[in-house]
């Protein structure tokens, strides 16, 4: 696609290269290679730096004076606490199911990170590597699946589910299984999209070795494939964790109060705690800074592989 | 592929192949052998919660599905089209509609100049932009229910904002009812959205080669002609890609309306994903919700055909919405 657009400006460099000894870059002094690049001038570039970086600071900074505030002061709509407290982080435990939900979102997406990575892989190697009819027809499958609205599945899956227990005996809804399938389901064609990129990036030549010598197509995917995607893996791990973490949409509708994830413990008590005469916003604050921070943590953790896959699949 | 690992495989597995005539034996590894099987248990997964579902939400929006009748929802009353009538004779959906479609392209349009500024304010390296480029991203890390649930707090009517303003001598506003609602899910919604254009801008941007800079230097252009004339063609494919998933993901949003304002949300801010919601699991009319469900799926489709028509599926080194 950029080849298109970019066609007017490859010009721009033929014409001056006959100029321009081959490497002028390394010619130059520091100072002027910067202004050579330089897109933005600098006020504009210092000035609009600080005006976003405010934007991001002051709400995220409110968070966290928030969670170290009364409640009754938050209510108020104080921005800084007039004494820092800790108390909110200790009762946030008992006045909302947290530990719960932690455990259960931990596990649900813990769990969807691992199978949909795997299955993911496996998928997109038969993908890449194999030509068959369909092939093209799956492709855009996948593209078209991820933007799927959940509002259009929420319901028959939670009929389906239903039934499951109405008619075969078997409960789905209000377990983990329900979920733990759901948000799989949804994570999968992304994965898979994941690990199609990153495969083709990987040479064939390896996995030929392995066939000549012998191997199956199970045995080129696990001892081959698989050692050598770890970063991709990662990518699509991380993101379909993501998925069952944050989702609200489904978890609301498939759990009962002791399947919970924490989205929902988080959403169910921003609700009924403006019911109360009492609003419990600091505590609230604290408990929203302790469900985004497994998220943000690996986020930091993980960056640099990330950053390429939110533009890969385009996530979110 | 080079063609004597071709035949060195071919041979291998001549005796299998059987009564083959020779020209097939030159087949790759690649089309002999398909592990086809190991599509399954995707394909299991899809089938059973998308594809299956699919095909009962258009058979549940053609009944009167309600609380009365979904334990026996097989036998629940047939009324063809009924439900897709009166969604649109009788309920929010076209106000809805127009809701979802406002929503989405207006935060799209705000969160493009934003997050191609960021890009090309954080191109040039000079010291703290690795901290500047984290922190760009943390708004689009935060899942959707805490910036949600913060926002709602910092909106309340004794809240910061409210403090703010009057503080600063501004009228102090409702914002989680009435008609400035709309505006703060759209307000929100920018706030989390724009690092993903900043994102796609800047993976264009990476694509821009040095020589480039140098030859808008020699021919003395101005930053904003340069800006203008050169390094925005690069840009205009990612970001017009970006703009569709945008736009794709602002329509499916849920969690921040839902955590912003609740079910059923006041009229102002009823979006697609919030009526089906609370039509189906408020209300209980489940028919009805699984009718508007479908209906706003044509919302989707547009965006989504020139989203599937941009993306290149099938390229040996390159692949969809990447760079």
């Amino acid at each position: 696609m950029s080849n298109q657009t970019s066609d007017v400006v490859n010009e721009v460099p033929l014409e001056t290269s006959r100029v321009l000894p081959s490497k002028p870059a390394t010619r130059k002094t520091g100072r002027q290679t910067a202004a050579v690049y330089r897109l933005l001038p600098t006020p504009l570039l210092v000035g609009g730096t600080i005006v976003l970086c405010a934007m991001v600071a002051i709400p995220l900074l409110y968070i966290v004076f928030s969670s170290m505030n009364s409640d009754v002061e938050v209510a108020r709509g104080a921005y800084f606490p007039t004494e820092f407290t800790l108390a909110n982080y200790t009762k946030i435990w008992s006045t909302l199911p947290l530990g719960n939900g932690l455990m259960n979102s931990v596990m649900i997406a813990g769990l969807v990170a691992v199978v949909s990575s795997l299955l993911g892989i496996i998928t997109a190697y038969v993908l890449v590597r194999f030509d068959f009819v369909g092939r093209i027809t799956i492709l855009r499958g996948l593209i078209g699946l991820q933007s799927v609205p959940g509002g259009l599945l929420l319901l028959p899956v939670f009929v389906l589910f239903a039934s499951a227990g109405n008619y075969l005996g078997i409960t789905v809804i209000g377990t983990y299984w329900g979920l733990f399938l759901a948000y799989l389901t949804f994570a999968l064609p992304f994965s898979t999209w994941v690990m199609v990129t990153y495969l083709r990036g990987l040479p064939k030549e390896l996995e030929e070795a392995a066939r000549i010598d012998g191997s199956s197509s199970l045995g080129v995917l696990f001892r081959i494939i698989f050692p050598l995607s770890w970063p991709g893996l990662v990518v699509s791990g991380v993101f379909s964790f993501l998925l069952g973490w944050n989702d609200v949409m489904f978890a609301s509708v498939l759990t009962r109060p002791n399947t919970q994830t924490v989205a929902v413990v988080l959403q169910i008590f921003g609700s009924s705690a403006e019911g109360g005469a009492l609003p419990l916003y600091g505590q609230m604050m604290a408990a929203s800074l302790v469900c985004a921070a497994p998220v943000v943590i690996l986020y930091l953790i993980f960056q640099r592989f990330l950053v390429g896959g939110m533009t890969a699949g385009g996530v979110k | 592929m080079s063609t004597t690992i071709k035949k060195d495989a071919a041979l291998r597995r001549a005796p299998e192949l059987g009564g083959q005539p020779p020209a097939k034996r030159r087949r790759t590894v690649s089309e002999r052998n398909r592990p086809l099987w190991m599509l399954t248990p995707g394909a299991l997964l899809i089938g059973l919660i998308i594809i299956v579902p699919l095909i009962l939400g258009i058979y549940i929006a053609m009944l009167q599905l309600d609380q009365y009748t979904i334990r026996k929802w097989i036998s629940a009353p047939f009324i063809g089209l009924n439900n897709f009538v009166e969604a649109f004779t009788s309920t929010d959906l076209v106000h809805a509609f127009g809701n979802s479609v406002g929503f989405s392209v207006i935060a799209t349009v705000i969160t493009v100049p934003i997050g191609i500024y960021a890009a090309l304010a954080t191109q040039n390296a000079y010291r703290g932009r690795s901290l500047v480029r984290s922190m760009f991203l943390i708004p689009y890390v935060l899942p959707s229910f805490v910036v949600g649930s913060f926002w709602r707090t910092m909106l309340q009517h004794d809240g910061i904002i409210n403090k703010a303003l009057t503080g600063l001598g501004l009228p102090a506003g409702q914002w989680l009812t009435g008609p400035a609602s709309f505006w703060v899910l759209i307000l929100v919604e920018v706030w989390a959205a724009w690092p993903f254009i900043y994102l796609m801008a800047l993976s264009g941007l990476q694509s821009v080669d040095q020589e480039v800079h140098e030859a808008a230097a020699i021919d003395g252009a101005l930053w904003w002609t340069k800006l203008r004339y050169v390094i925005f063609p690069y840009l205009r494919g990612p970001v017009a890609l970006a703009c569709l998933i945008a736009t794709l993901h602002h329509m499916n949003n849920f969690s921040l309306a839902f955590l912003l304002f609740g079910v059923p949300a006041p009229f102002d801010v009823q979006v697609l994903p919030t009526l089906v919601y609370s039509m189906s699991f408020t209300s209980l009319r489940f028919g009805m919700g699984a009718a508007m469900a479908l209906i706003s799926l044509l919302l989707i489709a547009i965006p989504l055909y020139f989203y599937l028509k941009a993306v290149r599926l099938d390229t040996g080194t390159d692949a969809g919405g990447k760079k």
